[in-house]
This record gives structure tokens, sequence and C-alpha cells, in this order.
């Protein structure tokens, strides 16, 4: 028997809203705080930058994976691009490192629109054709001209090394990779995307206009990774071949992603930091097992926990869906 | 020139009848299993560590080493596949999982191996006598030559097997029709188990064999490997084994003819563009079947 | 009066099989029009190639004096049809309020309207209190409500409904065969496919009747009933 009548269904929304802000009110504040307080009290800096960094692209291959359906296992590509991108006009064309990093960003997007008509294609053609790209990616990149790339050298940005600046400004991105993302699962796009990733055609039939829904939520994926590789590049000052287009970049974000659960704000997020930790841990005890044990790791969580730490808590409590970002 | 064109066509075909095995053990596992074995490339170089220990703790040539990674493989892959598959099999989203789990077991088999080997290049240092074999205007290393007669006997053993025996044709009903197979009353869980062990089968005795026509190898090769199985399915289309045999070869002749006319940096992006222009114009493959969503 | 839907010599061929051959039909705004056959007649084929999933071979489809023939579906969808599919196709993972929004996405309104407006179809289909719910969760029947509910969100000219009855007991058949009252009462021109004859002589102000692709018969009610070739063509086969 139903007894919510419209109205006081409306009554249930406004209520179910204002917990919901709340709770991405509480969640910003306590990643900001904490990671700006990282620096002052001289906690491990690159331990915490490379954890934002994680955070950053989880939450973005989610807007492909989770959101929209895509599996791209060629997403280091994008990094790659993006890295590439600011240490050139960093280095040879003298930007400034924060005039750079944005056109990284666009250099990410130009790439993703490139890709697009690869977005017709179901789940395993994707995946590979996405591997095949990253591979044509850096395989370009490689053989452009030394005077451009840098060769097998790669480019080093020279004496513009400021890690702390560039900590705070991957808080900056990370909380812009934060914040678009709660935005779309809100947003009508977002339920656009999801309803395109769960039946295309009868989207299609809805009134949704599935290659362009498609296209804006690549583009939006392609952006932040494409960012990271630039921040990356001026943290560590150097750019080249086998490190920006590794295929361990790929492997961490899907993983990461995945260990938290795809599909929700939040999971990411649990899943970058759960992971980050485990791996610091790892490292510290196991130096040499470190990849066997991430290989093993992937395996377990699709065997056990599939849905991620965070989708198995909501899949036991289903209620707490509208409330959880 | 022409000597170079024939030694391009030569070991065109020597490498495309490789990359046709790649093919076929992926083919093979994803038309009944649907599943796409990310850690093939991984696999496949396992192969050839375990000829590579074989012959230099025991002395084993590599042609002996064949039935044993066979075997072994085989016996792996079976056991394999009932740890890892049924629970897949029952989660919400079974196509991506797979792709993670086996994305996760070849990251888990480089690691291993590079554990266990180190990161160097490994060669075997087995000769046939003679060495070389002449065959029009060139010189043939005999060793490529033998393992593209291997090759070819694989080939058409598991021809018979597919097209001659009870098991092999169950296999290709399940990679027609999984519902209606199991609804005639066979047992899909031993049938994928079958499908399963022999891809893995297969696995090791490509990888037997890449030791012995492909100067060396690292735990990084795998992933070259796998990306060339995957050109190699794409193109003769997903689940059709001899759709993949003859891409196999199509695709080696190809990418060992690029190399005589394409700067070595070029060549090897000719693969890869193969790859995105046939999804993209004809994404079934020269035989295949559905690709776009 | 424009017709509602005016669909003229529509074929279509899948290879070997002539899906529809010279299909031509027209329904008024408020009409009921009946669409029976047995399997494979072609019924199916003939949403597909209105709402735009197919292209037809040779034809013309109007809708309100538009012509869609050949659009893509989110194209013909904006002129104002709808639809309901025979296994329902709801989107699994999403809330049904959400599953009733996409619809309506690309309408100005604000959100609270819309969101109103879910609530209230979702009231009417009893499934109110599962709102939170993925659609997943839900039975076939409710499913069925819940595709309905959605295809009715933008208030289409046009609506289609494709085995409606399917597998769906008694009491929901009733309520469902309301609902198809109300929407023809409120103007809606819909298109019902059904294999329960009992509903479609209910419900149809006209009825075609529809064999290997083509339409061997067409009138109201009783002239169906006793139609000849209709009645051979169930049970002759």
């Amino acid at each position: 028997m139903s007894e919510a009548l419209p109205a006081s269904a409306s009554a249930d929304r406004a209520h179910g809203e204002r917990i919901y802000r709340r709770l991405a009110i509480v969640l910003g504040l306590l990643v900001t705080g904490y990671f700006v307080t990282v620096p002052l009290l001289g906690l491990n800096l690159a331990f915490h930058f490379y954890m934002m960094l994680w955070i950053t692209m989880a939450t973005a291959f989610n807007i492909s994976s989770g959101f929209s359906g895509y599996m791209p296992f060629g997403y280091v590509a994008f990094y790659g691009v993006g890295a590439f991108t600011t240490a050139i006009l960093v280095k040879k064309a003298g930007f400034a490192v924060l005039a750079a990093l944005p056109l990284a960003g666009v250099a990410g997007v130009l790439l993703s629109l490139l890709m697009a008509p690869t977005l017709r294609l179901s789940g395993i053609y994707f995946a590979i054709v996405s591997l095949s790209l990253a591979g044509i990616c850096r395989l370009t990149i490689a053989n452009l001209p030394e005077e451009i790339t840098g060769g097998s050298f790669g480019i080093q940005l020279g004496s513009r090394a400021a890690p702390v600046h560039a900590f705070y400004v991957m808080m900056a991105v990370m909380l812009l990779a934060l914040a678009s993302v709660l935005w779309l699962s809100r947003s009508r796009l977002g339920k656009a995307l999801r309803a395109v990733r769960d039946d295309a055609e009868a989207a299609d039939m809805m009134g949704v206009n599935v290659g362009w829904v498609r296209l804006q939520g690549w583009m939006m994926a392609a952006f932040f990774p494409a960012l990271c590789g630039g921040l990356e590049a001026w943290y560590t000052n150097v750019v080249d071949t086998e490190t920006a287009f590794n295929t361990l970049i790929t492997a961490k974000t899907v993983i990461y992603a995945v260990a938290g659960g795809l599909g929700t704000v939040t999971g990411p997020i649990v899943g970058a930091i759960a992971m980050s930790w485990l791996d610091e841990l790892v490292w510290r005890r196991f130096p040499l097992i470190n990849l066997l044990i991430l290989g093993v790791a992937v395996m377990m969580l699709v065997l056990f926990l599939p849905r991620g730490i965070v989708g198995t808590i909501l899949r036991a409590r289903p209620q707490w869906r509208r409330f959880i970002p | 020139m022409s000597g170079l064109i024939f030694n391009g066509l030569v070991n065109g075909v020597i490498v495309g009848a490789l990359y046709a095995l790649l093919g076929l053990s992926l083919s093979l596992l994803y038309g009944v299993l649907r599943v796409v074995n990310f850690a093939h490339g991984e696999l496949v170089i396992a192969g050839s560590f375990v000829a590579y220990l074989l012959f230099h703790s025991l002395g084993l040539p590599p042609l002996l080493a064949l039935p044993v990674a066979a075997v072994g493989f085989f016996l792996v892959g079976w056991g394999a596949y009932y740890v890892l598959i049924p629970r897949l099999a029952r989660s919400d989203d079974p196509e991506s999982m797979s792709f993670l789990l086996m994305y996760g077991f070849s990251i888990a088999l480089a690691a291993a191996m590079l554990l266990l080997f180190g990161a160097d290049s490994r060669s075997i240092d087995y000769s046939f006598d003679p060495i070389s074999v002449p065959i029009g205007p060139v010189n043939v290393s005999t060793a490529r030559l033998v393992a593209l007669g291997v090759t070819v006997l694989i080939t058409l053993a598991m021809g018979a097997f597919l097209f001659r025996t009870l098991p092999g044709k169950a296999l290709r009903a399940a990679a027609m029709n999984r519902e209606a197979i199991q609804i005639v009353g066979v047992n899909i869980v031993r049938l994928s188990a079958l499908a399963f062990a022999l891809a893995f089968g297969l696995a090791g005795v490509t990888g037997v064999l890449i030791a012995l026509v492909f100067p060396a190898f690292s735990p990084f090769s795998g992933g070259e490997y796998s990306i060339i199985g995957f050109i190699v399915i794409v193109l003769g289309g997903l689940g059709n084994p001899v759709g993949a045999l003859i891409a196999g070869v199509f695709f080696g002749v190809a990418e060992q003819m690029a190399t005589v006319f394409l700067p070595q940096a070029l060549a090897q992006i000719v693969g890869f563009a193969i790859l995105v222009a046939t999804v993209l114009v004809r994404p079934t493959g020269l035989f295949g079947f559905r690709a776009l969503r | 009066m424009t017709a509602a839907i005016d669909v003229t010599g529509l074929t279509k061929r899948f290879g070997g099989v002539q899906a529809l051959d010279d299909v031509s039909f027209s329904a008024q705004p408020g009409q009921v029009l009946g669409i029976i056959g047995v399997n494979g007649a072609g019924k199916t084929t003939l949403m597909n190639c209105v709402c735009g999933i197919y292209k037809p071979d040779q034809g013309t489809i109007l809708i309100d004096g538009h012509d869609v023939t050949g659009r893509t579906p989110h194209e013909v969808a904006h002129r104002g049809i709808g639809r309901t599919f025979q296994i329902p196709r709801v989107f699994r993972k999403m809330s049904l309020v959400d599953n009733l929004l996409v619809p309506v996405l690309a309408q100005r309104r604000p959100d609270r309207e819309l969101l109103a407006q879910a609530e209230a179809m979702l009231e009417q289909m009893n499934l109110l209190a599962l709102r939170h719910n993925f659609a997943e969760e839900l039975s076939g029947g409710q499913q069925k409500l819940l595709e309905m509910a959605r295809m009715l969100m933008p208030d289409p000219r046009v609506v289609m409904l494709d085995e409606p009855f399917a597998g769906v007991h008694p009491q929901l058949c009733r309520f469902m065969i309301e609902r198809i009252e109300a929407m023809s009462a409120a103007g809606k021109t819909v298109l019902l496919i059904s294999h329960d004859l009992t509903s479609i002589y209910r419900l149809s102000h006209r009825v075609i009747a529809m064999n290997q692709g083509r339409i061997i018969a067409e009138g109201d009610v009783a002239a169906i009933k006793g139609n000849p070739a209709v009645i051979e063509a169930y049970l002759g086969h």
C-alpha cells in the first residue's frame, strides 16, 4: 500500500537532497583538509602527491567506465600526451607551467575527439582498439624528431621544479575532478550517460542523442588524465616515453577504481586511498614482489569483491544509494 | 632487391604461422567462453621460459620441450578454469570482469617471470644441423623451418580435432551458440574447461616455437604478443578459428613486408594501424560476428 | 484533420526475408489501432521502422504530418512518439525515478517539475514506494508498468505498445487496459500489438491483421472477427 502521496514524496526528496548535500560538503572538507595539511606538517609529500594523482585518475576513469560503460585499456594515452604536451610547451616553447597545463588538458580532449569513432564499438573491440591506439601514440611520440620530443632521453623541464607548488595544483585538479563527477552523478548528462550505458538503443528511442552524450562523457574522461600527466611531469621534472606511456599507469588506475567501486563518486576515492596505502606498505616490506601482489590483488578483487568496497556496501544497503554520492 | 622481398615473404609465412597459432588459441577461448585472454602473451612467454629452463638445466632440445609444454600447460589450464571461471559467470557484468581478471593475471604472470628469471632477454642457443637451408635466393634458418613445420602439424591436428572428433565439434558448436548446446545436453562446464585447457596448452606450445623463431624474449615481451593475437582475431573475426588462421598468416606477411619497405619505427605502427582500420571499417573482420554496441 | 500517424508503402527486406511488404495505414488522434498477426508477421518490424531503429527500403512515415522516414530514433522520439517493448527494456542499473526522467532530459522544464511529474506517474502505477530501487529489482510485470510510465513522461502524441499483456497476470492486465483507455481518452493515438485477442477487440477502434509482412485485413473489430483471411492466417499455418 503506497502511503507516500506526491506532496510528501517531494518533502522526502528535499530531505534526501539536504543529506546528500551535507555529505558531499563533509567529503570535500575532509579531503581538502587532509591534503592541505600534508606539506604544513612535513608529512611525506611524494606519497600524498601520488595519492591525489591516483584519486584523480581513478575518478576520471570512473566517468568512462562506471558512468559510460567503457573500459579504455589504453587510458595511459591521455596521460602520456598530457605529459609530453606540458614538457614541450615548457621546455621548447618557454611557457610557464601553469599556462601549459590547461593546454595539456586540451591536448587530451583533442586526442579523445580523434578516438571518437571507436565509441560505437562493443566492449571487447573497444578495449583492444584502445590498447592499440595507446601503442600508436607511444610509438608516434617516440619516433618524432629528437628536437621536439627528446628521443630516448626524454625531456627535462629544467629548473622549474617546485614540488610544493605542484602539490597544491594537484590538489586543485583533484578537487576539480571530484566536483565534476559529483556534478555528473546528479546532472541530466549523467543520467543520459547511464541510460546509454545500460541500453543504448532504448535510450536512443527515448530521445537521447546517444553519440553526442557518449562523446561528452569521453571528453571529460580524457581531460583529467592529461592534466595528471602534465602535473607529474612538473613534479618529477622529467618526461620520457617509457614512464609517460607505461602500461602500469592504466593498470593502477583501473585497479584502484575497481577496488573502490565503479559508478559511485566515493568509490574511486576509497579505492585509491586504500590501494595507495597497500602499495606503500607492501613496497616498504616486499619491494621485489610489488608487481606480483598487484596482479594477484586484481584477481582477488574480481573474484571476491567485484563491486569494490563501496559497491559492495551499497549492494547490502541499497537505500543508502541516494545519500552516498 | 627481389632477394629482400623473397626473404620478407618467407619470413612472413613463418612468422604468420606462429601468429595464426596465437590467434587460434584466443579465438577458441573467446568463442566458447566469451573470455578475452589478456594474459595470452604472458602465457606464451611462460612457454618460452619453460623451453629455456628445460634446455639449460636438463639439456632437453626444444622439440622435446613441445610435448612437455603442451601437457603441462593443458593441465594448468584445466585447473585454472575451475579456480577462476565459475565465480565470474555469476557476477553482474561477466564481460568486464573477465577482462579485469585476465588483465590481473597477465600482470601477475609477468611479475612472476620477472622474479624468477630477471629482466634480461633470454634466448635458446639451440642450433640444428645444418644451421640454415637455402630456399631460392635466400638462406632460411633451419630452426625457423622446423618451427613452421611443427606449426603446420599442430594446426592440422587442431583442425582434425575440431572437425572430426566429438569434443571438437562440441567446441565449435558452443562457439556458435552457447544456449543451444546446453539445451541439447552438453555439459558446458566441462566443455569450457576443455577450451580453457586447450587454449593454455596451445599457448605453451606457441611459446616454445617462438623461442625457436625469434631471437630473444623477456618477461616484458608478453604484451607485444597479446596485441598481435588481438589483431589476428579481430582481422579473422572474433570466435572464428579458421578466420584466425588465415588472418594470422596474412598479418605475418604484411608485417614482414612492411619491415622490408619501411623504417623499423613505422613498421611497428603498421600493425596497430591495421587493427584500428579493420575495426572501424569492417568490424566483423574477414569472417566474423557482431562488433558494434 | 491531420492523421496522427500516416504510413505509406512501407517495405523492408532482411537478406532473403521480406519483413514488410507495402504496408500502409493511418490512425487519428484518440484512436486505438490494434495490430494482430502470427509470430513473424512483421508487427515488431513495423514498430522498429516507425521509431527509427530500421531504415525502411521504401515508403514514408508521417507523424502529425512531419516526415520521419529514416530519421534516427532520438529524432523520431522528439516528434512525439513513444513505445514499450515485448521484453521490457528498462535501464537496469538506474532508479525508477531516473528511468522516468530519461525521456524528458532534453526538456527545458526545471528539475523539480520533472521530478514531481515522475513521482506522480510512479504513484499512478503504484510504484512510488520503490522509486529509489534499481529497475532490475522489479518483477516482470512491474517493469512493464515502469516502461509504460516512462513512455508517457514526454506526453507523446502516438504511443506504440508491443505485447503489453504478455506474461502479465490478470489483475495487472485489467490495470493496463484502464491505462490504455485513459491514453485514448486523452487524445493519444495508440498502436497496440497483442496476441490477446480479447483485449484487442475490447480496446481497438480499428484493427489491422498482418501476415508475412503484408496487411491482409483492415477494419473495425466486427469486420476483422469474421474475416476469412484472418481466420485462415491464424489457424492455417
